[in-house]
């Protein structure tokens, strides 16, 4: 067999995924791209002057550093993922070690923690607004049971905000918290008990045994809720439709909003998706970097 | 000192419980609201357990919109659309991890690589790069561009590579030509991967509503979670039928769910699988 021929039975193979990935993912990236440079609408026409795209360099760019609106949503994506990434590692992780203890019934209580991830966020959204209602939602009855006043919880700018963080944790607790108890069936039985033989406390053992030995798995559910919470939208739309006012509106709806509600701003809206690409990028970037370090 | 440690095994007990309640009830709330008429369901304050149980909302809701056309819609899209990937999957694993040829690892970079390109993030190109497809408002605009999934391929791969070559050199001096190597030889043997990716592709196209909210705007061809959302849009909220809707909705995540629990904590545990 002369090994100098180029094989062509792999890249038949291949092909089906490869002609998707070119159509719907490379060529809508380059057009994202290519139109954050140019002022234009959904809708293009040359020969109608109010139609018309027209190339204006890096002005989408420098309109985002003053622009409000753009900035508004990207800090309250920001504080969002700054709340809700760490809570959702305490929570998940101290869940997973709850969990993984070898009681009765504890397998029921895992899928009960796990079932929400497996509900589309439209429907978790949905289930909420119904319990957070101000007058007959099931939460404020349960205040009032404790003799604590109704909330408006998606009524106010505070509370909807709150409510929203409170809920995405609920929503992806369960995914981490499978993830972690992956992650803790990988550390030995025989590292615990020689830190017992030790006279370590259960306290030490996690601080000494656990938490290192646990860093590749928490980096992962860093990384992977960081980008969650950067995506932050189908959950918002049904449970407070970026509500009230704007309070729960986060980079996504804004980017969505900007391209189909005004006119002539969908090249602006794609350099807003191109700044939120760079984000991702950085991320997984330190992904990379920090699972390399993990390796060494 | 034993007293002491049925105390901490007691409260231990008392915790799992409180947290199984809170992240099961939320759920359960909405299914027993679903059956509940429509004075009780507003009453206040609420009664936990429906005293008329009702199935009124389930047919008001299937009347009110196209409720049976969206679940007919959705069923279609979710089948089609995992028949695809777990075939373009299975065929692009293989590639990967059973050839040597120019630019595999590039290209196995590459297709990786498109997991940062999430549809959030390319929304609005997306668009427009359907519209000019001519794919707006079909279902084959929502079925196709996700079929195509990394986390497919990779979970293939993944598994093939641990399948021997000596099996395919024994097919391949027995006369087996590349298909029939493919077919009776390497689907067989990643049953166990196929069908992880198979479920998971179910429950990620039966919850999906971010493509049919892109790609579709006619009403009759609305997936059941656009429809869901689209009656929270309006002004006075129905909420009756939208919960016997959302109950109705959840039905083939549960069936998968109880069905096949421990293969899928299991298979999120080893790979942190996320569509």
């Amino acid at each position: 067999m002369s090994k100098r021929k180029i094989p062509i039975t792999p890249y038949i193979f291949i092909a089906p995924a490869i002609i998707i990935f070119l159509l719907f993912i490379v060529v809508p990236a380059m057009e994202g791209f290519l139109q954050s440079l140019f002022t234009r609408g959904i809708i293009v026409r040359q020969d109608i002057p109010a139609l018309r795209s027209r190339f204006v360099g890096l002005f989408n760019y420098q309109k985002l550093v003053s622009d409000p609106r753009f900035l508004t949503a990207f800090g309250k994506t920001i504080l969002f993922t700054l709340t809700t990434v760490p809570s959702i590692i305490v929570v998940s992780l101290s869940l997973a070690l709850l969990l993984q203890e070898k009681i009765h019934g504890v397998g029921i209580a895992r899928a009960m923690v796990y079932w929400p991830s497996m509900i589309s966020p439209i429907i978790i959204g949905i289930a909420w607004r119904w319990i957070l209602g101000y007058d007959t939602g099931i939460l404020n009855y349960f205040l009032t049971l404790f003799h604590i006043d109704k909330q408006p919880w998606l009524i106010d700018n505070a509370r909807a905000f709150i409510s929203v963080i409170v809920v995405s944790i609920w929503a992806q607790t369960g995914f981490f918290m499978v993830i972690f108890i992956g992650g803790l069936n990988t550390i030995p039985d025989s590292y615990y008990e020689a830190a017992r033989i030790d006279g370590a406390n259960k306290w030490q053992q996690f601080l000494g045994i656990t938490l290192p030995l646990l860093r590749p798995t928490t980096l992962l559910v860093l990384v992977l809720s960081t980008i969650n919470a950067f995506k932050v939208y189908q959950l918002v739309t049904v449970l407070t439709s970026g509500g009230p006012g704007r309070a729960t509106a986060f980079l996504v709806q804004n980017i969505y909003e900007e391209a189909f509600s005004k006119p002539l701003s969908v090249g602006y809206a794609a350099a807003q998706s191109v700044v939120f690409f760079f984000v991702m990028l950085l991320l997984s970037i330190a992904q990379f970097k920090l699972s390399k370090e993990e390796s060494v | 000192m034993k007293s002491k440690k049925v105390l901490i095994g007691f409260l231990k007990y008392l915790i799992v419980i409180i947290v199984s309640v809170i992240f099961f009830f939320p759920m359960l709330w909405v299914v027993i609201s679903a059956f509940k008429g429509e004075s009780e369901l507003f009453l206040n304050p609420p009664r936990i357990l429906p005293v008329h149980f009702t199935l009124d909302n389930f047919k008001s809701g299937l009347k009110f919109g196209n409720f049976t056309q969206y679940f007919v819609n959705s069923a279609y899209v979710t089948i089609t659309s995992t028949i695809i990937t777990v075939i373009i999957s299975t065929m692009a694993g293989y590639g990967f991890a059973k050839f040597k040829f120019p630019g595999r690892d590039v290209l196995f970079i590459g297709v990786m690589a498109t997991l940062m390109f999430s549809l959030e993030i390319i929304m609005i190109p997306m668009f427009l790069t359907l519209k000019g497809y001519g794919l707006i408002n079909t279902f084959i605009g929502i079925i196709i561009p996700p079929a195509a999934t990394p986390t497919g391929i990779f979970l293939l791969r993944q598994h093939m590579r641990s399948i021997p070559d000596e099996l395919l050199e024994a097919a391949k001096i027995d006369g087996a030509n590349e298909y029939q190597i493919f077919t009776k030889l390497i689907v067989p043997l990643s049953v166990p991967a196929i069908s992880t990716l198979t479920i998971f592709s179910f429950v990620w196209r039966w919850n999906d509503y971010l493509w049919p909210f892109l790609v579709i705007n006619d009403d009759k061809k609305r997936t059941v979670p656009l429809a869901l959302a689209n009656f929270v849009g309006q002004y006075a909220v129905r909420w009756g039928d939208l919960l016997a809707m959302t109950t109705l909705s959840i039905i083939p995540t549960l069936i998968i769910f109880l069905i096949f629990q421990k293969y899928f904590i299991k298979g999120i545990s080893m790979t942190g699988l996320k569509g």
